[in-house]
């Protein structure tokens, strides 16, 4: 077995899966989205240094561009801990084929730097590699500083790959991460200049690449061994049944015939790994305000605080409600043949989605630190979400064909990630919509009248449940069919 | 005249041009016990899927009750099934989805308790207080539950699809003691595909063996059903 069998295989998986077989009109749309990505990056790379020569004349633009690289890391990682799909790889049929491990494994890791997580950093630091040598920066310097940002950004990808895997990764790099955070918040270092230093340190003194290439050298060796370690079907050597743990849930019982499905939705939440990983990053986007509300620069804007506020009660209801028809692949057959009427189903699902929305509004109350204005707009962020946003995100599952593993974590090998190009489209009215509720009004006659607007499209949204509900069921049942055949495919 | 139940017009159904199935007519009477055999490929989870609404049919129609089952969904309180794995929650204990099933059905714990109490026997003291989700358990052991949970809520219509296939032998004697007993009840109509000609020649009234999504035979079950079928199928291997 040679690599190009392992890429034909992958070619197959790719180009033959169902949520491939998408209309022309989305792929079209999919390849005008990432060319506009690289043409940005093209763009942001070639402007960026003349960008800086002149809004700090006197001083070195590429010394100054290094300060904020710190920055662009940070950001590309938590970039991609949202964002980036895991790799996933069958290996059931491989574990008894006369393959070596190690081949699959190193194959499943270069599999991950092709992703267009890694290919766009390129088109940023390709042409400001370029400018400067254009500037008549030494070559040898800028080849090598390029070279080592490269390193940094497969870097990034692997250290991606292991938080998203072991909940120790996890801390460790969020750890570290926060503690640099904080002390330079509290002035006693400033990150900024001291990388800004480090990187400008590897084009003046060339032997300093070595750290960025051990780095990478390293997170690869630690991906390597911790998949060789996991390379069983159930990625780990013994399998052990999980306790049965019960709850009680009859508070529940109060929504009559809802009750059924929001009993079982909670115990889906709790007994299945994968939607447990969803509650986690849901209650991370709690913290969301925290990077905006504490920065200058974005309280002058207050239309990009409009849509921090958005995230902030709405990190459930995006993170679960973008898989909602996906949660019950595992038993959809069972829940279209059954006694259960479409709207019910539905319904339950917008509840739950509703509950969660205000929990995290009420958990949300230490905002009011920042002033009433930052938690009224919080709450006018609730109320979009509750009001709209659960609808958007009910309209877009009808959308979304991808079978969700339930007691998987999204683990290396056996899940992807639900998430699907058709979802990226109906993000859109869900990230612009509060924004623009907001900002005309807001522009038009003043701050509170924005909040008003944003609020009661929330309110407006309620009213007409009825008929947003009957709108999404019909979706729903048109796509019926379609959806069951998806959830049958085997991964 | 027969009480018909359900009565199929015309139902094909191709996949990009090629046909799996088609069934010009078929009517199953109320109450019967029907079998349905065939190979792999013939096309019986199809059908079944296609009474279920999980397929659309390429042309034609299943009714049941007058019910047109792709346009209505009122088929659905008075019929269940059984045909693959994927009709289990597997993070549930095998109470909770019986009770599960229950609610959905609109029968109280305690007449799921009432009913799950008579399958003692079945269940061989696997199933009931395992402290263990469905997923856990072995492939038979899900099955048995899935089986059992059709049962829930006086169904009219009952579908299984292979219910013989991974279950120890002891299991499937008292199996077909159950679906003897349920076919006894004229009020239910019991569906069952199985490739095990013996165990369908017992407990049903009716086979109809499918070939290449076609009828080929539709016979009363008698003496000599089950040396018919040997022969059918023997002189198919043949072929």
């Amino acid at each position: 077995m040679k690599i190009r069998n392992f890429v034909s295989l992958e070619w197959k998986q790719f180009s033959r899966s169902s949520y491939f077989q998408k209309g022309l009109a989305i792929k079209i749309l999919l390849a005008f989205g990432a060319l506009y990505f690289l043409a940005m990056a093209i763009f942001l790379g070639i402007g960026v240094v003349f960008g800086l020569e002149e809004a700090f004349p006197e001083k070195d633009p590429f010394k100054v561009l290094n300060n904020y690289l710190i920055y662009y890391v940070l950001g590309d990682l938590a970039f991609r801990y949202f964002l980036q799909q895991l790799p996933v790889m069958n290996i059931k049929p491989l574990l008894i084929l006369p393959i070596k491990r190690s081949a699959v494994v190193r194959f499943l890791l270069f599999k991950t730097n092709l992703s267009f997580f890694n290919i766009l950093p390129m088109f940023f630091f390709v042409p400001i590699a370029g400018v400067l040598l254009f500037k008549s920066y030494d070559v040898i310097g800028t080849l090598v500083w390029l070279l080592s940002f490269i390193c940094i950004g497969f870097s990034i990808n692997y250290a991606n790959f292991l938080i998203n895997k072991t909940k120790v990764y996890f801390f460790i790099i969020l750890g570290l991460v926060a503690t640099l955070l904080a002390l330079n918040f509290y002035g006693i270092i400033d990150i900024a200049s001291y990388f800004g230093t480090a990187f400008y340190a590897i084009y003046t003194d060339l032997y300093w690449i070595l750290i960025p290439m051990i780095l990478l050298y390293l997170l690869f060796k630690i991906n390597y061994n911790f998949i060789f370690k996991q390379f069983y079907i159930d990625g780990a050597i013994v399998e052990k049944a999980s306790d049965v743990k019960s709850y009680n849930l009859s508070f529940l019982d109060r929504f009559g015939k809802l009750s059924i499905f929001l009993k079982n939705d909670v115990k889906m939440i709790l007994r299945n790994a994968r939607p447990k990983q969803v509650l986690l990053t849901s209650f991370f986007f709690l913290f969301y305000g925290l990077i905006f509300y504490t920065q200058d620069m974005y309280s002058e804007i207050p239309v990009i605080l409009a849509f921090a506020s958005m995230f902030i009660t709405g990190g459930f209801l995006l993170t679960f409600g973008q898989l909602v028809p996906s949660w019950d692949s595992e038993y959809y057959k069972l829940m279209m043949s059954q006694n259960i009427p479409y709207r019910q189903y539905l319904e339950s699902k917008l509840y739950l989605m509703i509950f969660a929305t205000l929990i995290s509004t009420i958990l949300s109350l230490p905002y009011l630190y920042f002033g009433w204005d930052i938690y009224a707009m919080i709450l006018a962020g609730g109320l979009f979400n509750i009001g709209l946003n659960t609808f958007i995100t009910l309209y877009g599952g009808a959308l979304n064909r991808v079978p969700v593993e339930l007691n998987q974590k999204a683990k290396a090998f056996s899940n992807t990630n639900g998430f699907s190009p058709a979802q990226l489209l109906i993000s859109l009215p869900k990230i612009f919509g509060p924004m623009l509720l907001f900002y005309i009004p807001y522009k038009l006659i003043s701050f509170d009248a924005g909040l008003i607007v944003l609020g009661l499209s929330g309110v407006v949204g309620l009213l007409l449940k009825n008929v947003f509900l009957n709108k999404i069921e019909k979706v729903y049942q048109k796509g019926k069919y379609k959806t069951i055949a998806a959830f049958d495919e085997k991964k | 005249m027969e009480n018909i139940l359900i009565n199929t017009q015309n139902l094909t159904k191709a996949y990009k041009g090629v046909e799996v199935l088609n069934i010009p007519e078929l009517e199953i009477p109320k109450g019967q016990s029907f079998g349905l055999v065939g190979n792999n490929g013939a096309g019986k989870t199809t059908f079944f899927s296609m009474l279920l609404d999980l397929i659309q049919p390429t042309t034609g129609q299943i009714t049941s009750k007058n019910i047109v089952v792709s346009e209505s969904e009122d088929w659905k309180p008075f019929t269940s099934s059984f045909i693959d794995e994927s009709f289990l929650i597997g993070y549930l204990t095998a109470e909770e989805y019986f009770y599960f099933i229950g609610d959905l059905r609109g029968v109280s714990k305690a007449e799921v308790d009432e009913l799950l109490a008579g399958f003692s026997d079945f269940f061989h003291g696997e199933i009931l207080n395992q402290k263990k989700y469905l997923r856990d358990l072995s492939k038979g052991n899900q099955k048995k539950v899935g089986i059992v949970a059709t049962f829930i809520g006086n169904p009219e219509v009952i579908i299984l699809d292979e219910p013989f296939a991974n279950l120890d032998p002891t299991t499937q004697i008292r199996l077909k003691k159950i679906i003897k007993e349920l076919s006894d009840n004229n009020e239910v109509t019991i569906l069952i595909s199985s490739h095990d000609l013996m165990h369908v020649t017992e407990v049903c009234e009716r086979i109809v063996v499918l070939n290449k999504g076609e009828i080929v035979k539709d016979t009363q079950t008698s003496e000599a059903t089950l040396e018919e079928l040997n022969a059918y199928f023997g002189q198919e291997e043949m072929n």
